[in-house]
């Protein structure tokens, strides 16, 4: 598929009046992230915990930094912030994924006999298409359901993590951080020289263009 | 700032300082008591402390553990409250609307729920105050309701996103408007006004967002109240007549006691009545001010369903407030409804992880599915419902056995949709789906399961044994005990309800100088 | 009472308002031109004239590149105003420095072209009002396109023309009426314009700066001087007429350093300049004042030379 953005790195902003200097200090700070990095997850979650990621949020190949949604979600576990609420069918959060990294495994275990990681695409697709519907049968869940785990806790934390990442913002076309300077352009079609250009189809040339232009 | 030691009991010791709370601080000092003010959030400076970063910035939100469940358990964090000097006002929405003047008496007049102690044309006046106060930009005439003041400034220029929901409005015959937002549209003081890097719930890192924090606070220092900060209140004192006598707080650390005349708790719908419950004691077994039974009963949200599309222009709803234009026709037009209660709908503006999670959690999308889905970020467009929903005992916040990091019990929230709420949610559903499909969005989807805003649990009313306090928010079982913010309303209404609770607070304000002139507040 | 026949009283009102009118033109020399065989003072008179094109047409050219540029050229016509106002800047500014007493074709034509691109501009601007959904609200006479720039194109053509004319006509008038009449109503006209343009966008900015109600209280003053003087001759009237255009002139100098320190007074200040410089006031948009109050003096100098002979 090819890109909405082409040529449109977020980060080009980093030393536009877009940015303060809080916001670079965090951004570095994420961008700076290890993604092999962990202290939460034991060496088999972390490796469960990889492969859903990357299956629920299938980076392309090709992208020059992928977003460490793995690293994220360890430190957010690590650091035990949480959301401030949990649904009472589920455990803390740091309980609820130790729980729900080992059934996502069982249950790879119980079809495939492979830990999830090992499973093909195909087969982690059916598998975690399977858990979504709440048809999953191991005791490892305890009282845990499947499908809420995976629907409020899996789904939710891996897709925060991704889009707190610039490479998702490229991906999107989100104009990222934007104080001092915001927009002043705010009707149809219209864009500030300092956002995203959008390939539509026959102009892709021109948005790459105006992407390189943008800082 | 001035400071009251702890030894010495003061006029009043106030908990929280959102809507309620701050307003309320700013008033009272302002009328020469003496004030201490609690929160257990910080003391922001936003031009220092923001970054542009959805991640980051949910330091602002309540985020200790609760417990949520019922049929529809409730987003609470960063969708729900917050946690910061100034309350959940810093990282609002700005939308600042008046009540329809009705559902002050929605028994007698719309025959459903419970009327308020209130009359609206008292009301009419303070909301005009509050108005003032937060330079609201509005429009120069509103479409709906009686006849209201010009708002202090102008309205905003329209998003796409906002244009959207005019055109929708304009090709379904109904009427539309500029929403009255709580931010500057020129410049006002030393603010800036706003620049429309559309981050307004996740903190306004330029001033231009009027909250609390930037508003009556300011003005409660400079009147000689205390705000005292990163100060989580753990219980109430009272003596063996019943009466209040000051908060039990953690601070630094430590838990310490400070001395008060009169106490008003201004937590929020959840933290006002966890901090009553949490407050039993043998002569209030069942918490302070709960002789009702009501502490904690009635919570009312309020309905957050949207519809959304896509669009062939490019709407980029990431720049401006989100909420821009707003119709309240079906708060206003009673006829062709088989619920009871009205809502209201706004333009949205989404920022990627709301978005993302929106499109995973309640469209159950991953996979390449999510990343194509999320590929249209620029061109969707979304009209969100603020809708009405009745009070029912059975929604509730309860104690939960567990505790958080101060050691006290966190609160269990309940919270089930009833049949008429479910009626509203569809009726809405479907017109919204209308309002995007005369503009020629595609690939529609309905999000029906989304709430916000927490109202109720200590409701105010005529009578002690069905409400928790009277109209002037005072506790029927312990006269020098008051609860001043989002709990003490019997109704929600179908708009935002900040607005109301400044009016309230400052209406609460005048009540206890005249008590007081009077001398019929023998604390004072 | 003796009947009159209708026709007879029809004949004899006309009659008694046609002698009001000559005793009143009389008086106020309402229809004396300046007349002056003398080119040198007349192609003086064009000069001012055209400075004030110059003037006009260089607040048209610098505000709609930068309005057109905020509206990202959407439109190829959006270039138009932009080619006009600079070829109508260069035609004035020539006019400044022409030393012969008499139009020039080219000049002449390029005040026509300017002034039917400001009459066109009006027609697209209005329609861009009208488009947006609310149609002639506020909210729209606030964020859509402004009426007041193409105004101010169609204000620099017709007092270049203006310029011409005088340079031609010995007896200093304009389509038949005296010029500094002619040009008094059109300067009073565009004031009118320009302080209404100023005050619906200080009104969207809530006055927030006390300023911002001088250019609403000054210009205004003065037109209505203007106006005065040109129905009572006397020195007074005329003096307090140039008092108040020579405050406006200045007002629409000094109202660029209002606005540049309203930009600083956005967030980022002139750091952020890239935003504030279309979010904050328009910095070229106050020298029109200063356009139009050069006219009203000119017209005053007309008018004065019409009342010497
Ligand atoms: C994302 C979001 C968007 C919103 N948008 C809008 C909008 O557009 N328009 C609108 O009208 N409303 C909006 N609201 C709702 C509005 O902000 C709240 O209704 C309002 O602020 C509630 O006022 P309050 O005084 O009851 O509580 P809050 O403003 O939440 O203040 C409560 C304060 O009490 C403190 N506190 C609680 N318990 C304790 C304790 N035990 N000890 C010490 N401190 C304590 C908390 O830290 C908090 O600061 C929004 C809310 C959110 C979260
Ligand atoms: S859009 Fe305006 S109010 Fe919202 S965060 Fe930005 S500057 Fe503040």
């Amino acid at each position: 598929m090819t890109e909405r953005y082409p040529g449109y790195n977020v980060l080009h902003k980093r030393n536009s009046v877009s940015w303060n200097d809080q916001t670079r200090a965090v951004i570095d700070a994420r961008c700076g992230i290890d993604p092999d990095f962990h202290q939460f997850c034991d060496e088999a979650e972390w490796k469960t915990l990889r492969s859903l990621c990357d299956h629920i949020i299938p980076q392309p190949l090709d992208r020059p930094v992928k977003a460490p949604i793995a690293a994220i979600i360890d430190q957010k576990l690590y650091g035990g912030k949480g959301d401030g609420y949990r649904d009472a069918h589920l455990p803390e959060q740091d309980k609820a994924w130790r729980l729900g990294l080992a059934a996502v495994d069982a249950e790879a275990m119980a079809a495939c006999e492979k830990p999830f990681c090992e499973l093909s695409a195909d087969q982690q697709h059916w598998l975690l298409g399977k858990i979504q519907r709440g048809q999953a049968s191991s005791e490892a869940w305890q009282d845990m359901p499947p499908a809420i785990f995976f629907a409020k806790r899996l789904l939710h934390d891996i897709v925060s993590a991704y889009y707190a990442h610039p490479a998702s913002w490229n991906e999107i076309g989100f104009g990222g951080p934007a104080s001092p300077r915001g927009y002043v352009r705010m009707n149809f079609d219209r864009r500030d020289p300092w956002e995203a250009a959008e390939a539509s189809p026959g102009r892709e040339d021109q948005a790459r263009v105006e992407n390189e232009r943008v800082g | 700032m001035h400071e009251y030691p702890e030894g010495q009991p003061v006029d009043f010791a106030i908990i929280g300082t959102g809507a309620g709370g701050g307003t309320l601080a700013c008033k009272l000092a302002e009328y020469g008591f003496s004030v201490v003010a609690f929160d257990a959030g910080p003391y922001w400076r936003p031009l220092e402390d923001f970054a542009s970063d959805e991640m980051h910035q949910s330091k602002l939100y309540w985020t200790d553990p609760r417990i949520v469940d019922g049929d529809n358990p409730i987003q609470l964090g960063a969708n729900n409250s917050g946690k910061s000097v100034g309350g959940s006002t810093v990282h609002f929405a700005m939308v600042s609307l008046r009540f329809r003047p009705e559902w002050f008496k929605s028994r007698s007049q719309l025959g459903y729920a419970v009327d308020w102690p209130l009359d609206w044309r008292e009301m009419w006046n303070y909301y005009t105050e509050v108005e003032q106060v937060l330079n609201i930009s509005g429009p120069l005439r509103y479409p709906w309701g009686p006849k209201r003041p010009r708002y202090p400034y102008r309205p905003h220029e329209l998003n796409a996103a906002a244009l959207v929901l005019a055109e929708g409005a304009e090709a379904l015959g109904i009427d539309w408007t500029p929403t009255p937002l709580a931010t500057l549209s020129a410049p006002h003081g030393l603010a800036h006004p706003c620049v429309y890097r559309g981050m307004c719930v996740i903190g306004c890192s330029t001033n231009a967002k009027q909250s609390v924090l930037l508003t009556w606070l300011p003005r409660a220092l400079t009147a000689g109240a205390e705000i005292r900060d990163l100060a989580m209140v753990g219980s109430i004192e009272h003596d063996h007549a019943g009466l209040a006598t000051g908060v039990h707080y953690l601070r630094d650390g430590r838990w310490r006691f400070q001395r008060a005349r009169n106490v008003v708790v201004a937590g929020y719908a959840i933290e006002t009545p966890r901090l009553l419950l949490n407050s039993a004691s043998a002569k209030f077994p069942d918490g302070l001010a709960n002789s009702s039974g009501l502490v904690g009963k009635n919570l009312m949200v309020q309905s957050n369903q949207a519809v959304w599309g896509v669009m062939d222009r490019e709407i980029r709803s990431y720049k401006g407030p989100p909420s821009l234009a707003i119709t309240e026709h079906w708060n206003y037009t009673d006829e062709g409804k088989d619920f009871h209660g009205g809502y209201s709908y706004m333009s949205q503006g989404p920022l990627p992880i709301v978005w993302g999670t929106t499109q995973a959690s309640k469209r159950g999308l991953w996979g390449q599915a999510l990343l194509d889905a999320m590929e249209n970020y620029n061109h969707q467009v979304g009209l969100k419902i603020v809708g009405e929903t009745l009070p029912r005992e059975r929604n509730r916040v309860t104690l939960s056995d567990e505790r958080d990091q101060y050691g006290l019990r966190i609160p269990r929230v309940t919270y089930s949709f009833c049949d008429n709420d479910k009626r509203l949610i569809a009726h809405s559903l479907k017109f919204m789906r209308q309002a995007l499909e005369v503009v020629d969005a595609h690939d529609i989807w309905d999000e029906d399961d989304d709430t916000c805003h927490l109202n109720g649990t200590a409701r105010m009313g005529d009578d002690p044994a069905s409400s928790v306090v009277n109209a002037d928010c005072r506790c029927w079982d312990i006269p020098n005990l008051w609860i001043c913010d989002g709990s003490v309303f019997p109704t929600v209404g179908g708009v935002n309800p900040s607005l109301t609770i400044q009016a309230i607070a400052c209406r609460t304000a005048d009540r206890i100088r005249a008590m007081a002139r009077r001398g019929e507040l023998p604390s004072l | 009472m003796r009947r009159v026949p209708a026709a007879e009283a029809r004949r004899r009102a006309l009659a008694s308002l046609q002698v009001t009118a000559r005793s009143l033109n009389e008086k106020y020399s309402l229809n004396a031109p300046a007349r002056t065989p003398d080119p040198e003072w007349r192609n003086a008179v064009g000069r001012k004239l055209n400075l004030s094109s110059a003037l006009l047409s260089l607040s048209v050219l610098a505000d709609s590149g930068l309005e057109h540029y905020r509206g990202s050229f959407q439109n190829r016509l959006m270039y138009l105003p932009l080619a006009v106002s600079a070829a109508t800047v260069a035609a004035s500014l020539f006019g400044i420095a022409d030393a012969r007493a008499k139009s020039h074709a080219v000049r002449d034509g390029l005040y026509v072209l300017a002034g039917l691109t400001g009459a066109t501009g009006l027609g697209f601007h209005g329609y861009n009002v009208m488009k947006r959904p609310g149609g002639l609200s506020w909210l729209n006479l606030f964020y859509a396109a402004p009426v007041g720039a193409p105004m101010a194109l169609l204000l620099a053509g017709v007092l270049g023309r203006g310029a011409e004319r005088i340079r031609d006509d010995e007896a200093c008038t304009i389509l038949g009426y005296p010029a500094g009449k002619a040009l008094g109503l059109v300067t009073s006209a565009g004031l009118a314009g320009t302080v209404a343009e100023a005050g619906l966008l200080h009104f969207r900015g809530a006055f927030q700066n006390p300023g911002m109600f001088l250019p609403v209280v000054v210009p205004p003053a003065a037109a209505g001087l203007l106006t005065t003087a040109q129905f009572r001759p006397g020195n007074i009237m005329r003096r307090a007429a140039k008092l108040g255009l020579r405050l406006t002139a200045l007002l629409g100098f000094a109202g660029v350093g209002f606005h540049a320190y309203g930009i600083s007074r956005n967030m980022g200040g002139w750091r952020n300049w890239s935003q504030n410089i279309l979010n904050g006031p328009p910095l070229p948009a106050p020298p029109s004042f200063t356009g139009l109050a050069l006219a009203g003096l000119a017209a005053l100098s007309l008018i004065e030379r019409g009342s010497h002979d």
